[in-house]
C-alpha cells in the first residue's frame, strides 16, 4: 500500500487528470480467450447453467464474425487472445456497508469525485460503482427497495431476479449482433441492473461509475435496465481510467427496454483514457447500446458527452416498435490529439405516429478525426413517422478532419425525414470580438464551444451539465493557437 | 461472346479481354488492359459494396447479354421521336453508341471538333485524358468499359471557342437481341471555350433488353464554360449505368443538369467532379421522376482538391407507383481546399404508398475554413396546400400536377433553353397526371 | 490618454492608414468623420487590435502603456472598448454569462475578486435602465436574431457594465431609425464624465446633433486632413466631402 503523496504524485500530470492506477490486490483470470476463459468466468460468478449456455452461444457466434470494415477509420489490430477477461478486487466477501469496502477503493473513488458515502453523494443520486470488471458497490439501495425499484450489479440481478434477467437479456442486442457484443456476450464480468416496477418514477437520478484499473484487461461489462409499463428513470455512466501505454479494450453492451407509456433517459459522460498526443496508448470504446420503445408511447432518450477514448466506435440505437414511441439521440463528441471517433445513432421507425430527434455536435481540434454516421430507417408501417436530425461539425484548426455520414431510408409516404448538416470552425471575429471584450482566446474558445453544445448539455441532469462543460473546456485546453 | 447463361457469371469469368476490339492495335490498348486488369481486380459489386449497398446490381446482370455490338439502323420516323419541338440546335446522332452523320446536322468544321473516338484515336487530348479521371480508378463498370467499349464520340473545342446554337446528342440504342452496349466519349474545352450541350437518351427496343455501360470524361481547362444537360428518357427495356466525370481546371465553370424520367428500369449515375483549379463555379442540378418499377440511384461526388471553389448541388426526386430512388452524394473538402463554399441538398417526394427512397448525403471535410453544408428531406405534399388549391376549383389531379411542378420548378426554372424548360414541364405534367389516374 | 502617433497600418498588403496623429484627453469627446473608405474604421480596428491589420509604423500610447505590444484581450482590460460597426452573433452563449466572464476576467486582470452575483445582478439593472436596454434580451444568446437596433443597444449596454477609459463607437448610427439613434444617443450622454474619453466614428452629421463633440476630424485616405470644432460637422453635412478632398489634391501637387 502506498501513502496518499505517493498517489498524489500520480496525478501530476494535468493532462488527462483520471489517470493514475490504483495498487489494489486483484483476482486476475488467464491470459487468453477460449472456452474455459468463459466457463472460468461464469464459475466465479457462481452463475447458472442457463447464462452459461448463453455465453457459450455468444462465443460460437464471435468466433464466426470478422471486424467491421465500413467505420470512417483502419481497424486496429487486435489480439483479444492477449487480454485477461475478468479482473475484480479481491476480498469480495459479501459487505453489509460501505465501511467494509477496501478504504483504498474508497479513496480511489473519493479522487475521481465521486463520493459512496451515502451522505456525502451529490444530493439524489444513487451511483452503482464498477470497479474493472465488477460492481463494488452501490447506494441508496435501501431507499430504492422501498418503491420497487430494483438497483444492483448485474450480478446480483441474476442470482436475485434470475426470472427478469432471463426474459430481457439478449432481446434488444441479440449475442450475434456484432462481434463485439457478441464477445460481451461470452465474457461480459459485470455492470448494471435496473427494474423500475409499474408506475413508479425514479425518485433520483441512478449512476454507474466505471473505472479501468487492471493493465492487460479488457472492460466488458453489461447493462439491461427494464421500465415498466408508466415507469420513469434518468440514468447515468461516467467512466475514467489510468493512463497506460498500451491500448486498453472496453466493449460493452447496454440494453434498454421501455414498455408502455414508460421512459427512460440515458446520459453519458464518456472521458476515458484517450491516449498521448502522439496517440500512443487510450481506451478502444467499442460499445453497443440500444433501447427499444416496446409499449404505446414510449420514449427512450440517449444524451452523450464523448471527449475521452483513443477511439469510439458507438451507435446508440432505438428501436421505435410502441405506436407513438418517441426517440432521441443528444450527442456532443470531441476529438484532439490522434483521437478517433465514429458515432451516431441508428433510429428505426417501426410503429405508427413514431417521432425522434438527433442533435449531434461534432468538434474536431489536432490531428483527430470526428465522424457522425447515423441511419434513420421509416419502415412501410410507421405511418406519420417523423424524424428531425441536425448535425453540426466545428473545426479548430486545419489538421483534423469532420465527416457527416447519414444514412435515410424510408418506406412510407407518410413520413416526413429532415436533416441538416454544417461545417464550420470557431470564427476569428467570435473570438475577436471576446478578446476585445476582455476574454483571452482559450476561453473565448471554451464559451463558444459550450455555447455551440449547450442543446445537447441541457439534456444532461443538473449535476452532471456542469461537470460536462468543465470536462469540455478542459479538453480543449492548448487546442487552439 | 454471347452466353446463355447470366451476364454476371459470363463477365465474372469467361470474360476476353480487350484483344476482342478491332483497334485492338491503336495507341490506346496499353491503357485498355490496363483497365481490364482494374476490372478483374475490383471485381463486380454487390450490395455488400458500400457504393452499391442500395442497388442490387446483381439482380440486373442475371439474364443474358450480348458484348457484340450491332450498328443498330433506325428510321426517320424513329428519329422524329427524339424531337425536342421548338428547339433550334446542331445535332450529332449516335444509335447504340456510334455518330451517324447522314443523320446529323453537325456545326460547319472550326474551332469545335465532334467526331467518332476511334477516329480521334491518335489524338493527343484522348492520349491525355483517356481513362485518367481519378474517380473512375474504383469503378468496377468504368473500367470494364474503358477495357471494352465500341465507339463513342469525340468533342473538342478550341481556345475561345463556342457554337452559335446549343448541340444536341442524341443517343439512340437498338437492338435485335439483349446487348450490353458501352460507349466512351470525351469532351475537351480548351482555355475560355464555351459549349451548350444537351444529351438526350433514347431507348427503342420493344422485346430485347439494352444495357448501356457509358463513359463521359469530360475536361474544361482554364476559363472554360459547359452547361451540360442529361435527358434520360429511355424506354422500359433498357437498364443503365452512366458515368460522367468531369475536371475543372482554375476559374472554369460547370453547370449539370440530370432529368431521370420514366422509364428505364435501371438508372444509376455516377456523377463526379474534381476540381483541381482555383476559383471554379460547379452547379450540379438533378430531377428523378420515377414510376412503376424504376430504380433510379444517383451517385455524386464533388472533389475539393484546391482553395477558393464553389459548389452548389440540388436534387429532387418525386417517387410515384413501386418506385425506388437512391441519392448518395458526397463532398470531399482536402486539407488544402481551404475557403471552399460546398453544399447540396436531397429533396424527395414519396407519392405512393410503394415507392421508398434511400439517401445518403455525406460530408468529408479536412479543412477548416470553409463553409459546408447539405440537407435531406423526404415527405409528401403539404395537404393545406393541396387544400388551397382545390378550394379554388382546381382537382386533385391537377393540383397535384401543379405541387410536382412547383417542386420540381427549383431545377427546371435554372434550365436556360426555354424549349427545353417547355419540354420538361411537359413531360412531368405527363406523368404525374399518370401515375395519379393510374 | 491616447496618444497616436504617425500611425501607419496595412491589411492583405493594402496601406490603409498613412500616418494619423491624434491626442485625446480624459473627458474629451472626439468625432471621426469622413468619406466611406478612408480609413474610418481601419483606426478602430487597429486600435482594438485586430489582428489582420499590420502598424507597419507609428506608436500609439495608452496611459503610458505602448498599446500596440498588447493582446486585444489586454487592451481591453486596459480600458478600451470598441462597440462594434457589425456585432457578431455568437448561438449559445447568453448574454448574461457573456457579460459576467468578460466582467469578471477585467476584475482578474486588476487584482479584483469576481463580483458577487447579487452585486452583479444590481449592476445589471441599474445599467439596463440607464441605457434603455430591454432586459428580456439578457437571457438570449448574444447578438442572436437580435434586430439591427437591438444589437447596437447591446454594445451600449456593454459599454455601460464594463465602464471603459476609452470607448470607441464605430457607426454605431448606421442603420439606426431615429427613435433608435435616440436612445443610444442618451445611453453615450449619460455615461460621459470627467475621467472617460470617447472616439465617435460616423458618416454622418445626424449623430452628432445628439452627441456633442468637442473634437471633429476628417479622415480621408488614410490620414487626418482637417480637425476642428462641432462646426465642422455642419460644414460637411452641408457641402459634403468634395471639397476637402479638392483641397486634398491641391496640397498635393503644389
Amino acid at each position: 500500500m502506498r501513502n496518499s503523496n505517493e498517489i498524489i504524485d500520480d496525478i501530476a500530470n494535468k493532462e488527462y487528470e483520471f489517470g493514475f492506477t490504483t495498487d489494489i490486490e486483484m483476482d486476475i483470470a488467464p491470459v487468453g480467450l477460449n472456452e474455459d476463459t468463459i466457463r472460468f468466468i461464469s464459475a466465479k460468478k457462481q452463475e447458472p447453467e442457463w447464462l452459461l449456455e448463453w455465453r457459450l452461444k455468444g462465443f460460437q457466434a464471435f468466433k464466426k464474425m470478422k471486424f467491421p470494415e465500413w467505420q470512417h477509420f483502419k481497424m486496429p489490430e487486435l489480439d483479444l487472445q492477449k487480454l485477461s477477461y475478468y479482473a475484480a478486487p479481491k476480498e469480495k466477501k459479501k459487505l453489509n456497508s460501505l465501511d467494509e469496502v477496501d478504504p483504498e477503493l474508497l479513496a480511489t473513488f473519493e479522487k475521481l469525485g465521486i463520493s459512496l458515502k451515502e451522505q456525502k453523494v451529490l444530493a439524489g443520486v444513487a451511483v452503482d460503482v464498477v470497479f474493472d470488471s465488477v460492481s463494488v458497490a452501490t447506494t441508496y439501495r435501501a431507499k430504492l427497495e422501498e418503491l420497487g425499484i430494483i438497483f444492483c450489479s448485474f450480478g446480483e440481478a441474476v442470482k436475485h431476479h434470475p426470472e427478469l434477467v432471463k426474459k430481457y437479456l439478449g432481446t434488444v442486442v441479440p449475442h450475434s449482433d456484432n462481434i463485439f457484443a457478441a464477445l460481451n456476450a461470452a465474457v461480459f464480468s459485470d455492470g448494471s441492473f435496473v427494474y423500475i416496477p409499474k408506475g413508479v418514477r425514479s425518485p433520483m437520478e441512478l449512476s454507474t461509475y466505471f473505472r479501468i484499473n487492471a493493465e492487460n484487461t479488457g472492460q466488458f461489462e453489461r447493462t439491461l435496465i427494464i421500465a415498466d409499463e408508466s415507469a420513469y428513470v434518468s440514468y447515468l455512466e461516467g467512466c475514467t481510467a489510468p493512463k497506460r501505454d498500451e491500448n486498453q479494450l472496453h466493449a460493452a453492451v447496454v440494453e434498454l427496454v421501455a414498455l408502455d407509456h414508460a421512459e427512460i433517459k440515458y446520459s453519458t459522460v464518456q472521458n476515458w483514457y484517450p491516449g498521448d498526443k502522439d496517440g500512443n496508448g487510450g481506451i478502444f470504446n467499442f460499445v453497443t447500446k440500444r433501447g427499444i420503445c416496446k409499449g404505446n408511447s414510449s420514449k427512450i432518450s440517449w444524451t452523450q458527452v464523448e471527449t475521452g477514448s483513443a477511439i469510439t466506435w458507438k451507435y446508440p440505437s432505438v428501436i421505435l416498435q410502441g405506436d407513438n414511441s418517441e426517440g432521441e439521440f443528444y450527442s456532443v463528441a470531441v476529438t484532439r490529439n490522434k483521437q478517433i471517433a465514429d458515432t451516431g445513432t441508428k433510429i428505426y421507425h417501426l410503429g405508427k405516429n413514431t417521432r425522434s430527434r438527433i442533435i449531434s455536435k461534432g468538434i474536431s481540434a489536432g490531428h483527430s478525426d470526428n465522424t457522425y454516421r447515423g441511419l434513420v430507417q421509416v419502415g412501410p408501417r410507421a405511418a406519420n413517422a417523423r424524424n428531425y436530425t441536425q448535425c453540426d461539425s466545428l473545426l479548430i484548426g486545419d489538421r483534423c478532419g469532420a465527416h457527416t455520414f447519414p444514412y435515410i431510408e424510408s418506406r412510407n409516404s407518410t413520413a416526413t425525414v429532415e436533416h441538416e448538416a454544417t461545417t464550420s470552425k470557431i470564427g476569428e471575429d467570435q473570438i475577436f470580438y471576446l478578446n476585445q471584450r476582455g476574454i483571452e482566446t482559450e476561453k473565448a474558445v471554451a464559451l463558444i464551444v459550450n455555447g455551440y453544445a449547450k442543446e445537447v448539455l441541457n439534456q444532461l441532469p443538473m449535476e452532471f451539465a456542469v461537470e460536462a462543460q468543465k470536462l469540455l473546456s478542459i479538453t480543449l485546453e492548448g487546442s487552439v493557437g | 461472346m454471347t452466353s446463355d447463361k447470366s451476364f454476371f457469371d459470363f463477365i465474372s469469368n469467361g470474360l476476353p479481354g480487350p484483344e476482342l476490339r478491332k483497334d485492338a492495335d491503336n495507341a490506346i490498348l496499353p491503357a485498355r488492359k490496363l483497365a481490364f486488369s482494374r476490372f478483374r481486380a475490383l471485381g463486380l459489386p454487390s450490395v455488400k459494396t458500400e457504393e452499391w449497398r442500395y442497388t442490387n446490381i446483381q439482380r440486373f446482370l442475371k439474364d443474358s447479354f450480348s458484348l457484340a455490338q450491332e450498328e443498330g439502323t433506325i428510321s426517320a420516323e424513329q428519329l422524329k421521336l427524339t424531337d425536342i419541338p421548338q428547339l433550334d440546335s446542331y445535332t450529332a446522332v449516335l444509335v447504340n453508341g456510334r455518330l451517324q452523320p447522314a443523320l446529323s446536322k453537325l456545326p460547319a468544321e472550326g474551332k469545335v471538333t465532334i467526331s467518332k473516338l476511334s477516329d480521334a484515336a491518335n489524338n493527343t487530348q484522348l492520349q491525355l485524358w483517356f481513362d485518367k479521371h481519378p474517380h473512375l480508378q474504383q469503378q468496377p463498370f468504368a473500367a470494364l468499359n474503358a477495357a471494352l467499349f465500341a465507339d463513342g464520340l469525340f468533342i473538342e473545342a478550341g481556345v475561345n471557342a463556342s457554337l452559335d446554337k446549343p448541340l444536341h446528342i442524341i443517343h439512340i440504342y437498338t437492338t435485335t437481341g439483349n446487348a450490353f452496349i458501352q460507349p466512351r466519349h470525351l469532351m475537351v474545352l480548351h482555355k475560355s471555350a464555351t459549349l451548350e450541350i444537351i444529351e438526350s437518351s433514347v431507348g427503342l427496343n420493344e422485346t430485347a433488353i439494352a444495357f448501356v455501360n457509358s463513359v463521359t470524361e469530360i475536361v474544361l481547362e482554364e476559363n472554360a464554360e459547359l452547361w451540360h444537360y442529361n435527358l434520360q428518357i429511355s424506354e422500359k427495356n433498357s437498364r443503365h449505368i452512366y458515368h460522367t466525370s468531369t475536371v475543372q481546371k482554375a476559374d472554369s465553370r460547370y453547370h449539370h443538369f440530370n432529368f431521370t424520367l420514366p422509364s428505364a428500369e435501371l438508372t444509376r449515375n455516377n456523377l463526379s467532379v474534381a476540381l483541381t483549379g482555383s476559383n471554379t463555379e460547379t452547379n450540379l442540378h438533378g430531377l428523378y421522376l420515377a414510376t412503376d418499377q424504376q430504380h433510379v440511384d444517383n451517385h455524386t461526388f464533388v472533389d475539393h482538391l484546391v482553395p477558393n471553389c464553389n459548389s452548389n448541388e440540388l436534387y429532387k426526386g418525386v417517387l410515384l407507383d413501386n418506385s425506388n430512388g437512391v441519392f448518395t452524394g458526397k463532398i470531399h473538402v482536402h486539407q488544402d481546399a481551404q475557403k471552399t463554399n460546398a453544399f447540396q441538398q436531397n429533396n424527395n417526394l414519396l407519392m405512393s404508398e410503394k415507392a421508398s427512397i434511400n439517401s445518403q448525403p455525406q460530408l468529408e471535410i479536412y479543412a477548416d475554413d470553409v463553409k459546408c453544408s447539405h440537407g435531406f428531406t423526404v415527405g409528401r405534399f403539404s395537404e393545406e396546400s393541396l387544400f388551397y388549391l382545390r378550394s379554388r376549383g382546381i382537382g386533385e389531379e391537377a393540383a397535384k400536377t401543379l405541387l410536382v411542378n412547383a417542386f420540381a420548378f427549383d431545377i427546371t426554372d435554372q434550365v436556360h433553353i426555354p424549349a427545353l424548360q417547355d419540354f420538361l414541364s411537359e413531360k412531368i405534367r405527363k406523368y404525374v397526371s399518370g401515375a395519379i389516374n393510374n | 490618454m491616447l496618444t497616436i502617433k504617425n500611425l501607419h497600418a496595412e491589411v492583405d498588403g493594402k496601406q490603409i492608414l498613412k500616418g494619423i496623429n491624434l491626442e485625446i484627453k480624459r473627458g474629451e469627446m472626439h468625432a471621426i468623420m469622413g468619406p466611406n473608405g478612408s480609413g474610418k474604421s481601419s483606426l478602430s480596428s487597429v486600435l482594438a487590435g485586430r489582428e489582420n491589420y499590420t502598424v507597419t509604423e507609428g506608436e500609439v500610447i495608452f496611459d503610458g502603456k505602448n498599446l500596440l505590444d498588447l493582446s486585444p484581450e489586454d487592451r481591453a482590460r486596459e480600458g478600451i472598448f470598441l462597440a462594434f460597426q457589425y456585432p457578431v452573433e455568437i448561438p449559445g452563449v447568453s448574454n448574461l454569462n457573456f457579460l459576467k466572464t468578460a466582467l469578471n476576467e477585467i476584475r482578474a486582470y486588476h487584482n479584483l475578486p469576481s463580483i458577487e452575483a447579487k452585486e452583479f445582478l444590481r449592476l445589471t439593472k441599474e445599467k439596463q435602465q440607464l441605457v434603455e436596454f430591454n432586459a428580456n434580451l439578457m437571457n438570449r444568446s448574444l447578438n442572436e436574431g437580435f434586430s439591427g437596433g437591438e444589437k447596437k443597444r447591446n454594445e451600449v449596454f456593454q459599454l455601460a457594465m464594463l465602464d471603459p477609459k476609452l470607448a470607441i463607437l464605430d457607426e454605431t448610427d448606421s442603420g439606426l431609425d431615429i427613435d433608435a439613434l435616440r436612445i443610444v444617443a442618451n445611453g453615450v450622454n449619460k455615461l460621459r464624465s470627467a475621467d472617460k474619453a470617447f472616439m465617435v466614428i460616423t458618416h454622418y452629421q445626424r449623430l452628432l446633433e445628439y452627441i456633442v463633440p468637442d473634437f471633429v476630424h476628417v479622415l480621408y485616405d488614410g490620414r487626418i486632413v482637417k480637425t476642428g470644432s462641432k462646426e465642422l460637422a455642419l460644414e460637411l453635412e452641408e457641402k459634403g466631402y468634395d471639397w476637402l478632398k479638392e483641397e486634398v489634391h491641391q496640397k498635393e501637387s503644389v
